[in-house]
């Protein structure tokens, strides 16, 4: 049980509004944490505070020993943490290999490593989103189906060790949606990533996660087992919308 | 470092980084084909037409600025108005230390490679700090303000009457001959710029570019170095424009100010690039010599008015040719090799 990301009391201003505030809690090796929460309640700033897209206001963020909070986010990356968008976020102007081979190149610090060579790995985790026979379309041809997988492989090319997974079933239907999920499972048992999981739809986090942290106007209301916290009374208030903080 | 010969490839292993080099002879007819051409250009120019070898030197120096711009519009993700900067930079530093210090070409050439390097590492914070519309108008402004102050300080640029006495590059003591032989420099030059500039837009460092032109801040998140690709591909082309500066200077053995900075210039050089395209930076060739055609025949019909008609060309293309008229071609013939690169901007 060691921890991989440990998050210390972070808070993160847009203006007035207190997008997250003084969060802490920590993701433990291998396993699948679940995020919940209303919609703005902050999911997305405090990933994108733990990647590098904005800089925490105070508090502090550990990455596998490494002090990241003021890290740039090229430099996390290379540290082993990626993420998904919440609304894909391709290339446009890349083929689907291409962009994939961005991650492979850059993903990591990797020796003798040629564009050909990073073409050829870059297949390897094309096949496994089941993507390959798409890997000369360019990434604004690309369903939404597909760019969820493209998004997973390009973050999987990064050699992960955490990877933020943003929404993986919204605007799926359900059958691609349980696609999607598998592909998660699998990418997890084959590549043994540790998953921090945004989801808003709970069934599919109940299956799945380990634990869940339920994030509501920026601050965490609950945190614990899956059945404990769908059966906690102040979680179930805060969806249902008459809670105040 | 370490140099491997495969049956179909160059492998350069430096450290631990690895690099590919295709020499498969059967990819090579059409650049061949197409180097041939060009220099069969001013040989037929020289003994038909030589009057038209200025014309020719011009097609080849507009062309070797707009390469190296395609590689900066490419590597920044931005589109940079004033390459004439550069002109200006690489230009006045070789014709002040020519005139004043009397330094032979080669060493002007040195100086002007280093003031290019001065003030591209000084200006590739922009490329950082501003993006979009102001990037382009901060860069358009700025061999504006250079003009500007070519006039204030006008006993040392000599902004009014330009700087004269340059030291020529080539003097065998007959005036056609120097021009031909300028004319083949001026080839070898923008053909080196091809090729280096094709060289980066096949390697590991442009996949970088590429996503940086499409998305930087998702190319940032997939461990690409932003900052230090935009640095690097905005001080080194701007090093390969200013060195045609200093080409123009020694070339004509004046230089002012008027004739590069102003927007006319730019416009010229911006329609190369917008023709020729950017990623696929053959195509500039072409619109060099395009362009220095039409001026010729535009210049000849509307008078003029011709420094009206270029903007809106230019404005016509930017609209509809995005990857130049080599794009054309190639979505016509398309050939997947090595993975491609396509580019939005
Ligand atoms: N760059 C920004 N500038 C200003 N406000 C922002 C910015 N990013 C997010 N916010 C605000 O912060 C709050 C939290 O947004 P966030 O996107 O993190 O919510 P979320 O939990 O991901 O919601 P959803 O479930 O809809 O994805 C929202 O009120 C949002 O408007
Ligand atoms: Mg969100």
């Amino acid at each position: 049980m060691t921890e991989i990301l440990k998050i210390d009391s972070v808070s993160k201003h847009f203006g007035g509004l207190m997008a997250i505030n003084d969060v802490s809690f920590s993701i433990i090796e291998g396993e699948t944490l679940g995020l919940m929460g209303p919609n703005g309640a902050g999911k997305t700033t405090l990933v994108n505070m733990i990647t590098g897209k904005y800089l925490a206001d105070s508090g502090n963020i550990q990455f596998m020993g490494h002090d990241i909070t003021r890290m740039p986010a090229y430099r996390r990356c290379k540290l082993g943490i990626s993420r998904t968008y919440q609304i894909p976020r391709p290339f446009p102007e890349l083929t689907a290999l291409m962009s994939v081979v961005v991650s492979a190149l850059y993903g990591k610090d990797r020796a003798n490593q040629s564009l050909e060579d990073a073409a050829t790995e870059a297949t390897h985790y094309l096949e496994f989103c089941g993507l390959f026979s798409k890997r000369n379309v360019l990434g604004k041809d690309l369903t939404l189906y597909e760019l969820r997988g493209l998004e997973l492989a390009r973050a999987l090319a990064t050699t992960p060790k955490l990877i933020f997974v943003d929404e993986v079933m919204a605007g799926l239907n359900p059958d691609e949606a349980y696609k999607a999920v598998r592909l998660l499972e699998r990418a997890k048992e084959e590549f043994g990533v540790t998953i921090l999981w945004i989801e808003h739809v709970m069934a599919a986090l109940m299956q799945a996660a380990q634990r869940v942290v339920v994030l509501h106007y920026g601050q965490k209301i609950c945190e614990g087992l899956p059945q404990d916290v769908a059966n906690d009374p102040y979680v179930i208030e805060c969806y249902l919308g008459s809670c105040h903080v | 470092m370490e140099l491997e010969i495969k049956r179909e490839k160059l492998v350069l292993r430096v450290g631990t980084q690895k690099y590919e080099w295709h020499i498969e002879p059967r990819y090579w007819r059409n650049p061949f084909i197409y180097v041939g051409i060009l220099i069969l250009v001013p040989i037929a120019v020289y003994f038909l037409y030589p009057q038209w070898l200025p014309t020719v030197i011009d097609a080849n120096l507009l062309a070797a600025i707009a390469i190296p711009l395609g590689w900066m519009t490419i590597g920044t993700g931005r589109m940079n108005f004033g390459p004439q900067f550069y002109i200006g930079v690489g230009g006045f530093t070789a014709a002040l230390c020519s005139i004043n210090l009397g330094w032979p070409p080669f060493v002007t050439l040195l100086m002007a490679i280093l003031a290019g390097l001065i003030f591209g590492l000084l200006m590739s914070p922009l490329s950082i700090i501003a993006g979009g519309l102001y990037y382009t108008l901060l860069t358009l402004l700025f061999p504006l303000v250079f003009l500007e102050i070519t006039f204030i300080y006008t006993d040392l640029f000599k902004g009014d009457t330009g700087l004269f006495g340059i030291a020529q590059m080539v003097n065998v003591g007959h005036f056609t001959v120097n021009q031909f032989l300028i004319c083949l420099m001026s080839l070898f030059m923008m053909l080196l710029y091809m090729f280096i500039v094709d060289k980066i837009m096949r390697s590991k460092f442009a996949a970088s570019m590429a996503a940086i032109n499409d998305d930087e801040e998702v190319a940032e998140a997939m461990g690409v170095n932003v900052k230090k690709i935009k640095i690097i591909s905005f001080t080194i082309p701007a090093v390969m424009i200013a060195v045609i500066g200093w080409f123009y200077a020694h070339y004509y053995g004046t230089f002012s100010g008027v004739t590069y900075l102003p927007l006319a210039f730019m416009v010229k050089v911006l329609l190369v690039s917008m023709i020729g395209g950017r990623v696929q930076i053959y195509g500039n060739v072409i619109g060099g010599y395009f362009i220095v055609i039409l001026e010729l025949f535009l210049s000849s019909v509307l008078g003029e008015y011709s420094q009206v008609v270029f903007p809106i060309i230019l404005l016509i293309l930017l609209l509809t040719l995005p990857e130049g008229l080599f794009g054309l071609y190639r979505k016509r013939r398309y050939r997947e090799y090595l993975p491609t690169l396509h580019v939005r901007r």
